[in-house]
Parts: structure tokens; C-alpha cells; sequence
């Protein structure tokens, strides 16, 4: 192995295991001892790679709000219509988000700070719903099926609804949801949405 | 030269492909849509695209922060 793949490597598990930490107990809650220690390696190690905790926190954040999930599999083999769009992209994305809480803690986070990596959680990860509710609301309007909403107004519904359900199911874990799986949740908050905007199956 | 052409600017993932996949639809086996994206993740995702829906990525490319794409239909 090269030296250079090897110092790639290193990059990526300090990163991964930084973030862990971060994700658990915020910037001011880890030190830079505390990573090297998970790491079993010495500060030193961790400063070759990150010049301060700032750094380390920051390169933590831009890799995590630079994901995105990829719809195309939804596009394919969902049939096209706006609701079985928009409930298989709402299924990806929260499953997604549900075997890795972390990232929907580092993003709350980055929102408390103001960091710009907060605008990159909404262009990589709630934008796709933005944009597909708002131009769908415009279509399904013209076409007599939705009501007159404002189509911000309603995309915004639904980016804090699935927010909301994330935060309870996946990192809240309060007790009075517990018996509600995340998917059937998920499922009724859709049709709940659906049934705000006034939204009718084509015939 | 392209059989139809589709304005996906603006649009972020998945409508682009949602709109390809329907503009296909509406065209014969050997016919060419011609597409513009701005969305950085329309490159790969219309990869993935003509990956998975067996039609061909014949030309791709970026101009001015657009990006274009003609897809043959299998």
C-alpha cells in the first residue's frame, strides 16, 4: 500500500470516528485528547492531518452535509405519479438517515452554529423535496388536482414533518411513539400532507 | 441532432430524471433526447440512468455550469 493511500485512510477514520463524537456531544464537548484516544493514537497523529479542532470539525461537517441520496432507483421502479414519488423518496431518505442518526444530529447542529454548512444540508438533502413539491403543487394545481396552496408554504410543511419524525424515531426516541414504527409513520404523515394540499389521483 | 429536447434547468434531483423518463417514453427505439441540467448531480445520476433503463449515454459534457446529456433510446 502507498504511503499516500495509507494517509487517506488514516483522513477518512479520524473523520469517521470525530464524527461519532461530534454527533454525540457537540463541538465544545469533544476534545481533540478525547479523538486521539478513540483512536489510540496521540494528538500529534490527529494534528498531521487537521492543523486545530476547527479544521477537523469543519472537514466533520462539509463531508457529512455533501451526501446525497440518489432517487434514481425511486424514479425507476416507483410508477411516476406524484404521490408514489414523493412516499418512495421520503421512504429512501429516512431509512437512510435512520441507520445513520448522526447525520441529522450534525446537521441540527450545524443549524444552532449558523456554519454554511447548514445551506449545504438543504442543497444536498432537503432541496430535492423543495423542488419536487413546489413544481409538482404548480402542475398538479393547473390540472385541477391540488388546492391553491402556496407551494413554499407546503414544501416547507413537509421538510419539518419528516424533520420532526426523524428527530422523535431516531435520536429523541420518545417513549409515547414508541409503538408506532418509523415506516407506517412515516406512511400516515404522507397521506396527512396529501390530504392538506388537496391532492386528488389523476382518474 | 437531437429528436427532442428537455429543459431540466433549475431542477433539482430526482425531477430531471423523472422528466427524462417520461419524455422516453414518448419516443421510438433509436431516437435521441437531448437534455440541459444545471443540478451537479444530474451527471451521475444519468449515468445511473442509462445503467439501469438500458438506453445509451451518447454524449455528456458541461458548458458554463450547464450540463448537457443525448440519451438514445434502446
Amino acid at each position: 500500500m502507498t504511503k499516500r493511500l495509507k494517509a487517506a485512510e488514516r483522513r477518512a477514520t479520524i473523520l469517521a470516528v470525530a464524527k461519532v463524537l461530534f454527533a454525540d456531544k457537540g463541538y465544545h464537548g469533544v476534545s481533540v485528547d478525547e479523538i486521539a484516544k478513540r483512536l489510540g493514537v496521540s494528538p500529534a497523529v490527529l494534528y498531521q492531518h487537521f492543523p486545530s479542532k476547527e479544521a477537523l470539525y469543519e472537514s466533520v461537517l462539509n463531508e457529512i452535509s455533501e451526501k446525497r441520496e440518489s432517487y434514481v432507483d425511486t424514479i425507476l421502479t416507483e410508477p411516476s405519479d406524484f404521490k408514489s414519488v414523493l412516499l418512495g423518496m421520503a421512504q429512501l431518505f429516512v431509512n437512510s438517515i435512520s441507520r445513520d442518526p448522526d447525520y441529522l444530529r450534525m446537521e441540527l447542529m450545524s443549524a444552532l452554529e449558523d456554519a454554511p454548512a447548514a445551506q449545504h444540508f438543504f442543497e444536498n438533502r432537503w432541496r430535492s423535496f423543495a423542488d419536487y413539491i413546489e413544481v409538482g403543487l404548480k402542475e398538479l394545481a393547473a390540472e385541477g388536482r391540488a388546492s391553491d396552496v402556496n407551494p413554499k408554504a407546503a414544501s416547507l410543511m413537509f421538510q419539518g414533518m419528516i424533520r420532526e419524525l426523524l428527530y422523535v424515531k431516531c435520536i429523541q426516541g420518545n417513549e409515547r411513539y414508541k409503538g408506532m414504527a418509523l415506516n407506517s409513520l412515516l406512511e400516515q404523515m404522507v397521506d396527512l400532507f396529501l390530504a392538506a394540499i388537496g391532492y386528488k389521483q389523476a382518474a | 441532432m437531437a429528436d427532442m429536447e428537455l429543459d431540466a434547468r433549475g431542477l433539482n434531483c430526482p425531477l430531471p430524471i423523472l422528466r427524462a423518463k417520461k419524455s422516453i417514453n414518448d419516443l421510438e427505439s433509436g431516437q435521441v433526447l437531448h437534455i440541459i441540467a444545471t443540478d451537479p448531480g444530474s451527471v451521475k445520476d444519468f449515468e445511473a440512468f442509462c445503467k439501469q433503463t438500458g438506453n445509451e449515454l451518447v454524449s455528456s459534457g458541461e458548458n458554463n455550469g450547464e450540463f448537457v446529456f443525448d440519451i438514445r433510446k434502446a
